[in-house]
């Protein structure tokens, strides 16, 4: 079967907040030359290889894994899924 | 006259407060614990600088980067070449280390967890400000409380900090072996701390301010106190 | 006033909330009036169903500054000094999002002690689960654990101890309780109190976004299959601000220009400007636009109930603004003054330009309480408290002491501490796992005093008997404190049911209230506050939590060096055991463990007897006479010596034949959680002085064994047979690594 590279980003919720984020736009960026940035979000990604038919199913297949593995929380974050090849 | 050292407290520092009564209280020394935009204007003249524990910046994005870029750390990198004392305890180490003042990254722990533990601490040499007053081979028994505190350093750079006796201190176990369960964080070669080419500058994981008083060591000791002891002498001596 | 109003039949209060309403304002309400009106009506921020019952407990004392009613308890510990403390729960959000559920939970109570003008020195958790094997248990613990100690160690406050209960009724609502303690000069007490009219109010901290919305009266919900797609009812939480805050606001209270604190909990700013304005007899007047938001698009009754964290609400004199504003400068904190207090004894809420809120301050405050109908429980009729399992044969005790040691209620919790700061601050003497209670030092304050804090619950006990179960856990809470030296001072509590609603619930509540109560007043300990948190109730499996009564004990040592531990220290020790042992082994670790039974005779304190023993204690361990204690709980007389001995890594041999009790039987001896009882180590010399203490008072103090060289753990029977002999190495191994192996699913070392 082929294989695919799937990237997963996880990030908090657009309302909720992001005391990491903030942070470092206000404290590092801001503060150092870079006050044309306007907002930054934190998350994490996984990038992750794996053999599905094509590419819907890779996306199935990562979607069923982040819900199932709880590898984002429903409750805090948001997860988005690219199918990158 | 008692040494006359200053205390950086960043946003976010949280262990600057024990560090000042430690050397208040136990070593009787005269401290200024001064906020950072204000220690920027006022650190020459000291006896000695330190960078202490906690959470600057709430360790956001990479612990200790964000407070390496404030500009009281480039005043820092200015002293320290001067040869005085610079020290980091935990975030204070993770400090010089995103500064460049001292090599390597410290990144989290191999176990993924924060952890609170009493480790001991076998001195490898006594070259620097923090461990002149001891002997190579002492075991000092020192608390770790960090979740980002495994230290690594590519082949190359790892050679040079042995060739130059550069590490400072190594997790050990009882018997005073460098064994896997002695270390704590997944640090390589088990290093603790480590210090510049001069020896000047010493950054170091675990807290010595907390183990300076036998009361509050569930081991009854204060070896803690071989710490400041040595940055006294080193300073008197230069 | 130009707000849309609200329909009566749409607000969500009952008939009884709804008549106290309009019997005072005669007319409609806006929609940010009714949507304030809703959150202080609701259980989380009213207490109207626990209102009636919760003065059984005691509340005067000579050391009492602050009781039940301030954002925290504060007792007089003498050295000019006072001792703050409380703790809450935040049992839903966690069973959530076990993540920033428990984080904010931290940064909730964390808060209640600063706005009383301490700074916040320790940290305690009680955490409630299913059984410890279970999939979802292992998710919950990882991520609360995460969670306290993320915030804890970011915000710089050393956890000095905590417990946890595994029992399947806790499957699915999880309970999460968390204290926080402080030590700071009675003279800087600092109150939540709007006093004098043309003071400012200030609001500091973190922007306002819809955090928490219903958070409130969404605590006072089941849960339901609904629930879990209740998004965005979780708050999140930030440490380093918090950090930020506690610095600001103890320079602003030493710089002298706070008139009064409040943090911002539940129900946000509409519990800050009415119970300020009506703890002052005054009013308070806010312009809604100077608070800052984080979404464009929030509503005004949004802004007015959010639960966003990290806020404080100070009052401060007009002419004393700007400096405070340098000190919030300093640590880059934004804040603004968003109002003024008035002396008209209302609420009132301007929005560009016009009054949207104007409301008594006392209507929002002081909610009706709703009577609560209360009926016996039918299980418990079904009991049997002559219930007694069968006897197990001499040999199989060895089996059933490593099953018992291997158990989720006894083994070590090593696993979840070691994740926690326990050392910063420089206070910590005896830290976690180390003894009954956790102790700190005051020679930060100039004192040679000390404090020991311990959290206690036991909801198997309460379960089977409410009353004595309740009872028991004040002694036994008491008795953690008595067990390092100190004498036990006041308490605060947390009070975990289902809901309320539901007669035998209620029934219950009271019970165990009564229980606490009676045993609080025998014991001569005061209640300076708590908590209590209703509705943990799963409505699809229709299982509601055990009762879970959680005590936060403080005691005091005159001299903090005095205090003891647990561990055994040197080879010869005697070892005594004080107190009698009775057959209660219903709701023990025993009958549950090894029979599956919830049975028998839950133990009962003597009232009479109870103060006695634990002065007695407490002065033979001052007096140096005593080199370890230990108080018996749970898993009884074996439990306890097995826990010193591992402790200590030091073997024991015992023999059940010198143990007073009041039957004859090994496995009760052994197993019972009989009350008032601990171990003592001691040397030859002290040894005739303790038993005659405890003989003056008719209080049996017995010699029961001693500390041995060799690594085994022996007990004899009453016929002097060895039907305990096990390896000590081999059974700590078991207890000390089982919850890390659970965990990681490794047999790595910690």
């Amino acid at each position: 079967m082929p294989e695919f590279l799937a990237e997963i980003i996880i990030e908090g919720k657009k309302n909720a907040r992001d005391p990491e984020g903030e942070t470092i736009m206000r404290d590092l960026m801001i503060k150092h030359g870079y006050d044309m940035v306007d907002s930054v979000r934190s998350g994490k990604i996984l990038k992750v290889k794996l053999e599905a038919k094509d590419d819907k199913d890779a996306e199935d297949i990562c979607f069923n894994m982040v819900n199932e593995l709880r590898i984002y929380n429903p409750v805090a974050h948001v997860c988005t899924i690219k199918i990158v090849k | 006259m008692p040494m006359h050292v200053l205390v950086i407290q960043f946003s976010g520092s949280t262990c600057d407060r024990d560090l000042v009564n430690a050397m208040r209280n136990v070593m009787g020394w005269n401290v200024d614990f001064v906020w950072y935009q204000e220690a920027q204007n006022i650190i020459e003249n000291y006896d000695a600088i330190f960078l202490p524990g906690g959470f600057a910046y709430g360790d956001y994005l990479r612990a200790g980067i964000i407070a390496a870029f404030t500009p009281v750390m480039k005043k820092v990198k200015e002293i320290a070449k001067e040869g005085i004392p610079v020290l980091g305890i935990c975030n204070g180490f993770q400090i010089l280390v995103e500064s460049e003042l001292l090599p390597g990254a410290l990144i989290g722990n191999e176990t993924l967890r924060f952890s609170c533990k009493w480790t001991n601490l076998r001195v490898e040499t006594t070259r620097s400000s923090a461990t002149n007053i001891a002997k190579k081979g002492d075991v000092w028994k020192i608390p770790i409380a960090h979740g980002e505190g495994r230290y690594y350093l590519d082949k190359v750079g790892l050679k040079q900090l042995n060739e130059n006796d550069q590490v400072v201190w190594r997790y050990v176990n009882d018997e005073g072996e460098t064994t896997k369960e002695a270390n704590p964080n997944g640090s390589i070669e088990n290093i603790a701390g480590i210090c510049n080419l001069e020896g000047n500058i010493v950054g170091l994981m675990p807290h010595p301010e907390r183990a300076a008083e036998n009361i509050i060591s569930p081991f009854n000791t204060d070896h803690g106190k071989s710490y400041f002891h040595s940055i006294e002498n080193f300073f008197r001596r230069k | 006033m130009e707000q849309k109003i609200v329909q009566e039949k749409e607000i969500n209060l009952t008939e009884k909330e709804k008549e106290v309403v309009f019997k005072v304002l005669k007319r409609d309400l806006t929609v940010p009036e009714a949507a304030m009106l809703e959150v202080m009506n609701s259980e989380h921020c009213s207490y109207k169903s626990s209102r009636p019952v919760l003065p059984k407990f005691p509340t005067e004392g000579p050391r009492v500054i602050c009781g039940p009613g301030e954002d925290a308890g504060v007792v007089d510990i003498g050295d000019g000094l006072a001792l703050v403390f409380k703790l809450e729960s935040h049992n839903h959000p966690s069973a959530l999002d076990p993540f920033n559920g428990a984080a904010t939970g931290i940064g909730g109570i964390i808060r209640d002690i600063l706005c009383m003008g301490a700074r916040p020195i320790g940290l305690l958790d009680s955490f409630r689960f299913g059984n410890l094997a279970d999939p979802h248990t292992k998710w919950l613990l990882k991520w609360i654990t995460k969670g306290v100690g993320n915030y804890g160690n970011c915000v710089g406050i050393a956890n000095a101890g905590g417990e946890i209960e595994f029992d399947p009724s806790f499957q699915i609502n999880c309970l999460i309780n968390v204290g926080c303690f402080g030590v700071m000069r009675k003279d800087e007490l600092a109150l939540s109190v709007a006093t004098t009219p043309g003071d400012r109010l200030i609001l500091l901290g973190g922007s306002t976004g819809r955090d928490g919305i219903g958070g409130a009266s969404f605590a006072s919900k089941n849960i339901t299959e609904e629930s879990e797609s209740d998004r965005g009812a979780v708050q999140i939480g930030d440490p380093y601000m918090k950090k930020l805050i506690i610095e600001a606001t103890l320079d602003a209270i030493r710089a002298g220009v706070v008139e009064g604190l409040k943090d911002l909990g539940a129900a946000g700013v509409t519990c800050s400007i009415s119970e300020t304005a009506d703890a002052g007899g005054t009013g308070t007047e806010i312009d809604l636009g100077k608070i800052r938001i984080r979404e464009d698009d929030m509503e005004a009754w949004e802004i007015l109930v959010s639960e966003s964290q990290e806020r404080m609400f100070f009052v401060v004199k007009a002419e004393n603004v700007s400096k405070i504003g340098e000190i919030f400068n300093k640590y880059e904190l934004p804040w603004e003054d968003i109002g003024v207090v008035t002396d008209t004894g209302k609420c009132v809420v301007n929005y560009k330009g016009l009054p949207i809120v104007d409301l008594p301050a006392h209507l929002l405050t002081k909610p009706p309480a709703a009577n609560r109908k209360a009926k016996h429980p039918k299980y418990l009729s079904k009991l049997d408290q002559k219930w007694l399992p069968k006897e197990p044969k001499n040999n199989e005790f060895n089996g059933i002491c490593r099953t018992i040691m291997a158990s989720d209620n006894i083994i070590s919790r090593e696993w979840v501490y070691r994740q926690y700061d326990t050392e910063v601050g420089l206070y910590s003497t005896i830290k976690s796992g180390q003894a009954d209670a956790g102790v700190f030092r005051l020679s930060e304050f100039g004192s040679k005093k000390g404090i020991a804090v311990t959290f206690d619950g036991n909801s198997s006990h309460c379960y089977l008997d409410p009353y004595n179960g309740g009872a028991g856990l004040m002694m036994e809470a008491c008795s953690n404190v008595a067990a390092v030296g100190a004498e036990p001072i006041a308490f605060t509590d947390c009070l975990n049911f289902g809901n309320p609603e539901h007669p035998d619930v209620f029934w219950t509540f009271e019970k165990v209230v009564e229980g606490i109560a009676d045993a609080a007043k025998a014991l001569n300990i005061p209640c300076v506050g708590g908590n209590v948190s209703f509705y943990n109730h799963d409505e699809v499996r229709n299982v509601a939590v055990k009762p879970s009564p959680v005590l936060f004990v403080s005691g005091l040592l005159d001299d903090v060096t005095k205090a003891v531990d647990i561990k055994f220290k040197s080879v010869g020790e005697y070892i005594l055991l004080i107190g009698e042992t009775k057959t209660e082994i219903g709701g023990s670790e025993y009958t549950k463990v090894i029979h599956k039974s919830d049975n028998g005779r839950v133990p009962k304190v003597d009232f009479a007897k109870a103060k006695g023993i634990l002065t007695d204690v407490v002065s033979i361990i001052n007096e140096g006479l005593v080199t370890a204690c230990h108080d018996l709980s749970k898993g009884g007389l074996f439990v306890a010596l097995t826990d010193m001995a591992i402790a200590g890594d030091l073997g024991y041999k015992v023999n059940l034949k010198r143990v007073p009790a009041d039957t004859e039987r090994t496995d009760i001896k052994l197993f019972s959680e009989s009350h008032a009882r601990f171990l003592i180590t001691t040397t030859n010399e002290n040894l005739e002085k303790i038993i005659a203490k405890f003989a003056e008072e008719e209080i049996p103090a017995t010699l029961i064994g001693e500390v041995v060289s060799e690594q085994r753990i022996q007990i004899d029977n009453n016929n002097v047979e060895t039907i305990i002999d096990l390896s000590l190495p081999e059974i700590k191994a078991v207890w000390k690594t089982r919850m890390e192996e659970e965990m990681e699913g490794t047999k790595e070392k910690n």
